[in-house]
């Protein structure tokens, strides 16, 4: 189970950092991510290799380690830049509730208190916030459909898609980038997958290009939930959840694993081949236009919801 | 409380302590980007020493003459030249910024008869430049594959055989070296030689491909062993054995632990170089806490020590340091959660034929040298 946390935590963190490298300066470095991506292939791995899937954790939190410093980035490195898309979007609804921070994987973090640097934080969290919440409306507006298409545009450019339901089931039913095999989402309200496509399915990603199929994938993640993309991950090392409730289940959203590495990485996605036999697709006859509703109301579980952020927002960013 | 060093100097052999001898660079707490030292090398003499740094600036300082009347003074190393190498460029057409920081820096040799340069900055390419030829170069390797999706390994460091011209080496982020011959080939895709030591199941984690990428690769200077540098070692090989080292250096093991916070902040990706002294005695690379290392290969002693302000007094002994890795922690020592990451050392060299070190920490050049006796 620990590994699973870990490997749930080590995934977010990559993603972060494929996001964060699209702004630095020299443009992407093929060696970091090369790098990047490995430790994401053997992450998802350990994940679907565990043998309890979809636990869900019980308990408190542990609290914070003391003596955990922030993990920013070392002084010198130069600091990434803001989301580039915070202007442009129109300020809609309220921002979901949701705790600054996820999650247990702390409380499960198999690593020692960490000895990272002592730079600060570089967080922009207060306007990449901001600007991540103006986000969900419009996202909330696309999802089951089209959506507005200048807003699509805007958030992945890789082209319009039908919006995914923040609890991961596509919106319009089928998920052919399907692939990762999620462990079941038991409040959600879409009809439950069979119990043993989530063990057996194997992982898989698609080299299925950008633009491919309207569905899964982009706006999967659009409807961000006010996280900051940038350094959610390592605020998990510095802060204590939010709240109580904060944990109690430790639930990844690994059915965005899949879109997130066939939109993030055509170049090294051969290492994150699917597998023969493909993905799962995902049942039909979903409900529809949960998302209109408040975020934190839709069919899945507010945990869910949280671990989606850092998920959904390196997705949108990317 | 001896330095390590080994027999380095010619007239060496005996314990060597090691002393400040000079820092360039400012004192500043906050340091620019610009201002971090990205390389340092001796030239072949070791009168001339370069630095370059991230601003795309080369300082070329030049040993002084030994003043007679300061006999204990060793010849200083004081500026000679500094200029602006590199400025940053934008490629309008492919969109993209190319950096202006200096990543190497390779000294002419004068005696040398061979008049080509390897140039590696490309991850996917190797280029053979003749010196007299700006205009175009030999493409000697390329991994780039056919379909990026399939790219697994990038190239990460390579050098020339000091002796054998058609010789030279590079290095991957799989942890592997190919030595190359280009006499038997012009494009050197196939390897003459692959060296790679297997890897440990035992140790097996997330983050074993990126501790075993290698950041360095430096031939010996009899060109019979060469050395690689990842994350958390120093491994020798030798050139007639392919299937492992014959010697392995750990330079911060107590960090093994620690690889998931190194992952996060990023440090460990940081690239550690290497670097042999004169006689191939002993070896030496950096460290976090702006420590570096010293292994001597012939008595298998190894020492820490640190390049800081503090301990710059003229011709003041650098005591060896020590990292706690657990347990109760002794007077002098630091534990390893207080180690600063800022503070990494990755750029050192050697003096080809004297004990004297060049350390880069940051923005500071620091040069050592021993006691003379």
């Amino acid at each position: 189970m620990e590994f699973k946390l870990e490997a749930h935590r080590i995934v977010s963190i990559s993603l972060g950092k494929i996001y964060n490298s699209r702004g630095q300066r020299g443009g992407i470095k093929l060696h970091k991510n090369l790098l990047v991506s490995l430790v994401l292939r053997s992450a998802r791995q350990v994940y679907l290799s565990d043998p309890c899937p979809g636990l869900y954790l019980a308990g408190s939190p542990a609290p914070p380690q003391p003596g955990e410093p922030a993990a920013g980035p070392p002084a010198g490195w130069g600091e990434p830049p803001p989301p580039a898309a915070g202007a442009a979007w129109p300020e809609t609804e309220t921002p979901p509730e949701r705790p600054a921070v996820p999650d247990a994987p702390r409380a499960g973090d198999a690593e020692p208190a960490a000895a990272a640097p002592g730079a600060g934080d570089s967080l922009q969290g207060g306007e990449a916030e901001a600007a991540w919440r103006r986000v969900e409306g419009p996202r909330e507006a696309a999802a089951g459909g089209a959506g507005s298409p200048a807003v699509v545009a805007d958030l992945c450019p890789e082209g319009p898609r039908a919006a995914r339901r923040p609890c991961g089931c596509p919106a319009g039913g089928e998920d052919p980038l399907g692939a990762l095999s999620a462990p079941p989402r038991v409040d959600c309200r879409c009809a439950p997958r069979p119990a043993e496509d989530e063990r057996s399915a194997p992982p898989a990603v698609g080299p299925r290009k950008r633009g491919a199929a309207g569905v899964g994938g982009g706006p999967a993640g659009c409807q961000a939930l006010g996280a900051s993309p940038l350094k959610k991950p390592r605020r998990h090392l510095e802060e204590q959840p939010a709240g109580a409730a904060a944990e109690e289940e430790e639930e990844m959203e690994t059915g965005n694993v899949a879109n997130l590495i066939s939109i993030f990485g055509s170049s090294f996605s051969g290492l994150l081949r699917k597998s023969p036999g493909g993905g799962r697709e995902e049942a039909e006859g979903e409900e529809s236009g949960p998302e209109a509703a408040e975020p934190g109301q839709i069919c899945c579980d507010k945990a869910v919801l949280r671990d989606m952020n850092p998920w959904s927002t390196a997705i949108v960013a990317f | 409380m001896a330095g390590a060093g080994g027999g380095g100097c010619p007239a060496g052999g005996n314990d060597l302590q090691w002393c400040f001898s000079q820092v360039k660079g400012a004192i500043d707490e906050d340091v620019a980007e610009a201002d971090i030292i990205s390389t340092v090398e001796f030239n072949y003499s070791g009168d001339l020493l370069a630095t370059g740094d991230k601003g795309g600036r080369v300082v070329i300082f030049q040993r002084e003459q030994e003043n007679k009347s300061r006999p204990h003074s060793r010849g200083e190393y004081n500026v000679y030249s500094t200029f602006q190498s590199h400025e940053p460029e934008f490629d309008y057409l492919k969109s993209l910024e190319i950096e202006e920081k200096i990543n190497k820096i390779r000294w002419l040799p004068q005696q040398n008869a061979a008049h080509f340069l390897l140039s590696t900055n490309d991850d996917l390419r190797i280029n053979l430049w003749h010196l007299e030829i700006t205009d175009r170069s030999f493409n000697i390797v390329d991994i780039k594959p056919a379909n990026m999706e399939e790219l697994t390994e990038v190239i990460t460091a390579a050098e020339f055989h000091p002796r054998q011209c058609n010789v030279f080496v590079y290095s991957s982020s799989k942890g592997t070296v190919r030595l190359c011959d280009m006499r038997s080939s012009a494009l050197c895709d196939r390897h003459s030689k692959f060296f790679e030591e297997p890897e440990d199941p035992s140790s097996r984690s997330f983050f074993s491909e990126i501790i075993s990428s290698i950041s360095d690769v430096k031939f010996s200077h009899s060109g019979r062993y060469m050395m690689t540098r990842d994350y958390l070692s120093v491994k020798v090989w030798d050139l007639n054995m392919e299937s492992r080292p014959v010697e392995t250096h750990q330079v911060h093991e107590y960090l093994r632990s620690k690889l998931c916070s190194l992952y996060e902040n990023d440090c460990i990706f940081d690239k550690f170089e290497c670097c042999w002294n004169g006689s191939d005695s002993a070896i030496m690379t950096g460290s976090y806490n702006n420590f570096f290392r010293m292994f001597d290969r012939n008595t298998r002693r190894d020492v820490t020590l640190e390049a800081s302000r503090e301990n710059s007094k003229p011709r003041a002994s650098l005591k060896p340091r020590k990292v706690c890795t657990g347990g109760k922690r002794k007077k002098d020592e630091i534990s390893v959660d207080s180690l600063d990451f800022n503070k990494k050392i990755l750029h050192t060299a050697w003096h080809p034929a004297e004990n004297i070190i060049a350390v880069a920490a940051t923005n500071n050049l620091y040069i050592f040298q021993d006691r003379i006796n």
